[in-house]
């Protein structure tokens, strides 16, 4: 029972799920929108309709903050935040990756074992090659400025033209000895995201919903009908 | 100079340690946090509502948010000590169960922990608030020797000026001054009374 279950949370997916910001929002967000409103429903210190009321608001707020964190915080603060931080740290010679998707595909890769990385063995590891092969904004292909290697090598070693390997790809714990996982760049996607996060969920989020909500609410024919039977608790909720 | 360069190596460290290890933790834990100062805020900024309903309400989301922040830190607190003697079991890399069992417990927490805390401690401690209020204010005129001290200082003050020179005022002048310092003190009670 327990092996299956350590299997589960130790795997490379659920790991680089743990390790990402914007994945984490995402799934917690998701969470609160199924979570809240349920346990609005069950609360019997309230009346059926409030209940309700309460619920739907609650669920909407949620799927909404989910919508604006989509919209906003991967196109503007994950590679906003990155492309701001690789000018800041420029002295820092990190790799010149052309996005943080590009940042995030390398990582995913490195964060596996050599054996797993090859195209045939996941059919998202095509996805990740294919955005490192894209190289920088020249069309070069990345290279670790430190000791001027490919970062291609690193994660697939060198064969030579028979298919005889030269050079071994890297373990991910040697890429972490020596540097090589690029944590400033890695970190600074996570910063950025964090501060997206905290912008767009505290600051846009019951702006826009302000605006939003209570045209669905009304739309939805629960806002007039809540209206309607209006006792204290139903004009508290609303505020909330 | 100095601060920059400190700025910039305090944001560094930051950014080198996330990119080694970034728990799942932190953006919830942000997230809690500028939730609980934002939200009322933008409650209290409300210009439709009324003071009370809008202290209510803010009061409420900073409970809220509160309660999320201290049920995040204590399901980590309490998660935390399984990762040794699960990988001692299974021989799994406990870093790695570290990693996986903190984005449980957020999940944990965010989907059925807080929702269920919440619907149990929220309306016990609103109701105590609003109790505690109620008290506060079936009190204040009870208690209303502050401002009774105030007016009456205020119009001792004011009654004592004309005082030095009641001896050269005229006969109606003085009587008006009667009048008036006996209406102002009438004023004054009728207030500390009602």
């Amino acid at each position: 029972m327990l092996t299956p279950f350590v299997n589960a949370i130790t795997s490379n997916t659920f790991q680089t799920l743990a390790q990402n910001t914007d994945a984490c929002v995402k799934l917690e967000t998701s969470l609160k929108a199924v979570g809240r409103p349920a346990f609005t429903l069950i609360d019997k210190n309230t009346d059926k309709q409030t209940r309700k009321y309460a619920a739907t608001k609650e669920f909407l707020y949620q799927i909404l903050c989910l919508g604006i964190y989509m919209a906003i915080i991967p196109p503007i603060f994950k590679n906003g935040g990155f492309k701001l931080f690789q000018k800041l740290f420029a002295k820092e010679q990190m790799p010149a990756f052309r996005n943080a998707k590009q940042m995030m595909a390398y990582h995913h890769l490195a964060y596996m074992k050599p054996s797993e990385r090859a195209i045939e063995n996941n059919i998202k590891n095509a996805k990740y090659i294919n955005l490192l092969e894209r190289g920088d904004k020249d069309g070069n292909l990345l290279t670790d400025p430190k000791t001027g290697k490919k970062l291609t090598e690193y994660l697939f070693g060198l064969k030579d033209g028979n298919g005889k390997e030269i050079v071994a790809p890297l373990e991910k714990r040697t890429m972490e000895k020596e540097g090589k996982m690029f944590d400033l760049a890695k970190g600074s996607i996570e910063f950025s995201s964090i501060v997206g996060s905290v912008v767009g969920l505290t600051i846009l989020a019951p702006e826009i919903s302000h605006l939003i909500l209570h045209p669905i609410m009304k739309a939805l024919h629960l806002e007039g009908n809540h209206e309607k039977t209006g006792d204290n608790n139903q004009k508290i909720d609303k505020q909330a | 100079m100095g601060m920059g360069n400190f700025a910039y190596n305090q944001l560094k460290k930051i950014c080198e340690s996330l990119g080694k290890h970034n728990d799942a933790l932190y953006a919830v834990l942000a997230i809690a946090v500028f939730k609980g100062v934002m939200r009322p805020t933008f409650t209290m900024m409300d210009k439709e509502s009324d003071k009370e309903t809008k202290k209510y309400a803010a009061f409420r989301e900073g409970v809220t948010e509160a309660i999320a922040f201290a049920s995040y830190i204590l399901t980590h607190k309490l998660v935390l000590p399984l990762c040794v003697p699960i990988a001692k079991r299974t021989g799994a890399s406990p870093k790695k169960i570290k990693n996986g069992l903190s984005l449980l417990s957020v999940c944990l927490t965010a989907g059925i922990i807080i929702p269920a805390v919440c619907n149990l401690t929220l309306k016990p401690i609103m109701d105590g608030v609003k109790k505690l209020n109620d008290k506060r204010k079936t009190q204040k005129p009870n208690s209303g020797s502050n401002v009774l001290d105030i007016k009456e200082n205020a119009v001792q003050e004011k009654i004592n000026v004309p005082t030095v020179y009641s001896s050269q005022l005229s006969v109606n002048s003085r009587s008006l001054l009667d009048a008036v310092r006996r209406n102002s003190m009438q004023n004054t009670a009728m207030r500390v009374g009602g």
